[in-house]
């Protein structure tokens, strides 16, 4: 029968633990990461519309005033018309303003993202010492309680760390977001 | 004589499509870059809305409202908040602070405009 040495389970505890909290951070900058590749890939495809768009009316206004000016039109109906390309361009702008916003939203998530790397790292750094406090160590019991320390400093940074970084942004569309009167 | 409108937020790209829409609907706005400064601006002058963010460094929007509300001078202006958050949580925080609302970006210019004009009557 083979016996494990008294250290095994432990390390075992420890690195199991090492690898769960560290997979929960990295599944979190993966989908913060999506939910950013996302929202900026929605941005640009409104951008690139309202460009088009607001191209394509002021093509269209100018091809009323050449009318115009070539006295080739009735006033009141191109005055008329001049209007509605004019709403047209208005809402095509109203629509990249709205697409321009991504910056503040995708700068949010980024900021997170670079929050949790560098909290993530130093969650390391700290096993790191533990580590070479380890190394120093006698006997079992001390190791072992080395062990025990790092467990728990493991998961108090890593819990503390969560805790500090709210998702503030859950918009996964560029849509404009609801207005609510108190 | 124009409306002022103070609109309050640490991102410099959303402000300048706050001031962009607004200024275009006939209204005169002063920026700020975070609560703080907008707490200074708006002991400076009395502005007649307010439009906020709520995750600001230095200080935020709820500390931002309070301080307001506790200015004689702020007790009625109309307080709107402008934010990516939209939990009921955070709503009811921003309303005990005493905001008048809430919108989540991003905004409609058009919507933005009209929530605006009803609020400022």
């Amino acid at each position: 029968m083979i016996i494990p040495h008294p250290l095994a389970p432990k390390l075992q505890d420890v690195l199991s633990s090492l690898s769960e909290h560290g997979r929960q951070h990295l599944t979190e900058v993966e989908a913060d990461l999506l939910q950013t590749n996302q929202l900026l890939k929605e941005a640009i495809a409104k951008l690139g519309e309202s460009f088009m768009a607001i191209h394509a009316a002021t093509l269209e206004q100018q091809s009323i005033v050449d009318r115009l000016l070539a006295e080739k039109a009735d006033g009141q109906i191109a005055v008329q018309s001049v209007r509605e390309v004019s709403e047209k361009v208005g809402l095509c702008i109203n629509a990249a303003v709205t697409g321009l916003q991504f910056q503040d939203m995708t700068d949010q998530l980024i900021a997170r993202t670079m929050q949790r790397v560098v909290g993530f790292r130093d969650v390391l750094e700290i096993l790191c010492v533990g580590g070479d406090d380890l190394g120093s160590q006698q006997n079992d019991d001390s190791m072992l309680a080395v062990l025990d320390r790092m467990k728990v400093v493991l998961e108090q940074e890593s819990i503390s760390l969560d805790q500090t970084l709210r998702k503030a942004v859950r918009q996964t569309h560029m849509e404009s977001g609801d207005i609510e009167l108190f | 004589m124009a409306k002022t409108i103070l609109a309050v937020d640490d991102s410099g790209s959303l402000r300048q499509m706050v001031v962009f829409s607004l200024r275009a609907a006939g209204y005169q706005v002063t920026e700020a870059v975070d609560g703080q400064d907008g707490l200074d601006k708006a002991k400076a002058q009395v502005f007649d809305l307010v439009l906020t963010d709520q995750n600001m460094p230095r200080m935020d929007g709820f500390t931002l409202i309070r301080s307001l509300r506790a200015l004689s001078t702020y007790q009625k202006v109309p307080i709107l908040v402008l934010t990516t958050e939209s939990s009921d949580e955070m709503k009811a925080k921003g309303r005990a602070a005493g905001a008048n609302g809430w919108l989540v970006k991003p905004f409609d210019p058009q919507r933005l405009t009209e929530v605006v004009k009803k609020v400022l009557g």
